[in-house]
């Protein structure tokens, strides 16, 4: 795996007042993004996300992006108000079998009578905090765009 | 090692590289589905009888009776199955399954191409019903999330030598009938015993498969076969909450009436009969007994107006793919075949009829078990036209698609 996360990434990963957000691409290149609660990192380090629905456009498009190979994106504003973009690749679509029934019981445990489709296995590529300060830090030495009536002096002032 | 025949056509590689569009994982099912597969010893090594899936007892195969342990067919990591027969003579060269690495992979010569799993055993299929028959021998085949009963053995087609010329349905029945004894028919209280355990495993199945062999009667009205049906459809709603429940029921094109009887008495959601061979010309060489005691126009017809009884999305039909090409009267062409084919299946589309397509593989015990097969470019290109097909008509494969079936590269192909 590209990324390895540490345990504190993790834990504010999975914390489930953590706000997660998963963005995929149809065949027309038009994202679409949602709010995806189920997303979580398994043990082994894996972003798992539980879908419930079949014919979801998230279900089509991960299944587009598996068969073509493509990238999808999320996002994961903690629960202090941190945040971090998350650039991965769908590795496994988990349809049936002891991983997908656990899961499945687990959901509707928690849910209730509902289903599940998929249980998919999203291998992460890269991992970049954003936020003021990160974006701070990553443009550090870069030449800052400020606006000249914001540092007019006083007496130029209108 | 490549034969003549493989020599003459696009490779995986330059069929993958000039179909971008289509699912690379489709493209490899469909040539596995082609070609074949065998199983290396490593491969072999890692099957678990006790997780894995090596028996069935179903009207085209049957495996694992005297408990050989060879892995009935395959799941991709897409969720794409492979239906395949392991170790199935045929014209290609086959591919192999092996182990390397710590994971079961597809391989072709040097070059490894996937990863794959072996279809895994449910809880029920140790169980007993009680009536003493192993619950294993009742279901006829299971797949990832799908569970097949075949109520009746034998096809009566083939009674006066005029079954349909790919199928080994008849051949297969009497084999099993001879070396373990299998019956003609399944009891329906086997079948309730049955799926009642087997829906015990919460997330294991979603939908159930009927399917058999044709019993026309004299009178080719079909009714002892929808008898059969409908006495094997009321077991199994009995283990069901819902006056209705997801299944299909893949039969003979029974006139209009017989369709109503088994569906007002029934729980039964979706129906199927194939027309086999999309020309009639063909159709009546390669299904001889069909074409005599109904025809290919009315058996289309018959089909068509299923539509008014079940409704738009539960009524489709299966084809041979390939089978048109078949020597010494198929089509000449490749090119031809997929001419006629496309036309039938757009036909067929206008009305809300969806075709799925089925990759022929000549069989043991079919009278064209020593055909060839078409190439692999020929089957991508129809997957892909028929799937043009769904979406220019509003179609919908929900009955037939990669869960509740994965036998139909088209259709696999809808998921998107």
């Amino acid at each position: 795996m590209a990324v390895a996360f540490s345990p504190e990434f993790v834990k504010s990963f999975n914390d489930p007042a953590a706000t997660k957000v998963l963005a995929t691409v149809d065949g027309e290149g038009i994202p679409h993004v949602v709010f995806k609660g189920s997303l979580h990192i398994d043990d082994s380090g894996h972003i798992v996300l539980l879908e419930l629905s079949e014919y979801s456009e998230t279900n089509r498009n991960l299944v587009r992006s598996i068969w073509f190979d493509h990238k999808v994106a999320l996002n994961l504003r903690t629960s202090d108000n941190r945040s971090f973009h998350i650039v991965g690749k769908p590795e496994r679509a988990i349809i049936a079998g002891p991983v997908f029934e656990r899961y499945y019981q687990d959901i509707r445990a928690r849910l209730g009578d509902v289903d599940l489709s998929t249980v998919w296995i999203i291998e992460p590529q890269s991992l970049v905090e954003k936020g003021k300060t990160a974006a701070a830090k990553a443009n550090e030495g870069r030449l800052p765009l400020i606006h000249l009536d914001r540092i007019a002096a006083v007496s130029t002032a209108h | 090692m490549s034969t003549l025949l493989e020599a003459q056509v696009l490779s995986l590689k330059e069929v993958k590289a000039n179909y971008p569009d289509v699912s690379p994982f489709v493209i490899l099912k469909i040539d596995v589905q082609r070609r074949g597969v065998v199983y290396t010893e490593k491969a072999i090594a890692q099957v678990d009888p006790r997780r894995h899936l090596t028996q069935v007892r179903g009207i085209f195969s049957v495996d694992g009776e005297k408990n050989t342990s060879l892995p009935v067919s395959l799941l991709l990591r897409d969720g794409t199955t492979i239906c395949v027969a392991p170790n199935a003579p045929g014209p290609h060269t086959p591919y192999q399954v092996d182990f390397r690495e710590g994971r079961l992979v597809l391989v072709d010569g040097e070059d490894v191409l996937e990863e794959v799993e072996f279809f895994l055993r449910p809880d029920f299929y140790d169980q007993v019903t009680r009536r003493g028959t192993p619950m294993w021998q009742v279901a006829a085949m299971v797949r990832p999330q799908r569970i097949d009963f075949n109520p009746y053995g034998n096809c009566h087609f083939w009674d006066d030598g005029k079954g349909c010329r790919y199928c080994n349905v008849t051949a297969v029945y009497r084999k099993a009938s001879r070396e373990s004894g299998r019956s003609l028919k399944v009891h329906p209280e086997d079948v309730f015993d049955t799926i009642s355990e087997a829906i015990k495993q919460p997330g294991r199945f979603a939908y159930i498969v009927l399917t058999g062999g044709s019993i026309p009667g004299a009178d080719n009205r079909f009714s002892e076969e929808v008898d059969v049906y409908i006495e094997t459809l009321q077991a199994l709603g009995r283990a069901f909450s819902t006056p209705r429940f997801p299944s299909q029921l893949i039969a003979s094109a029974f006139p209009t009436d017989e369709l109503e009887r088994l569906y007002n008495q029934t729980g039964l959601s979706s129906y199927t009969t194939d027309l086999e061979v999309l020309d009639e010309q063909k159709f009546a060489w390669i299904c001889p007994g069909k074409h005599e005691r109904v025809g290919y126009r009315e058996w289309k017809q018959r089909l068509i107006r299923a539509v008014d009884i079940f409704g738009r999305g539960n009524v489709n039909t299966g084809f041979v793919a390939g089978a048109e090409l078949a020597k010494p009267y198929g089509f000449a062409t490749e090119e031809d075949a997929l001419a006629a084919t496309l036309a039938t299946a757009e036909e067929l589309a206008s009305f809300g009829v969806e075709t799925a397509q089925t990759v022929w593989r000549p069989s043991q015990g079919s009278a064209f078990h020593s055909q060839n097969s078409p190439s692999l470019e020929f089957h991508v290109r129809l997957a892909r036209e028929l799937y043009g097909l769904h979406q220019r008509y509003g179609l919908r494969s929900d009955m037939d698609d990669y869960r509740r079936c994965g036998n139909h590269p088209n259709t696999d192909l809808a998921r998107i």
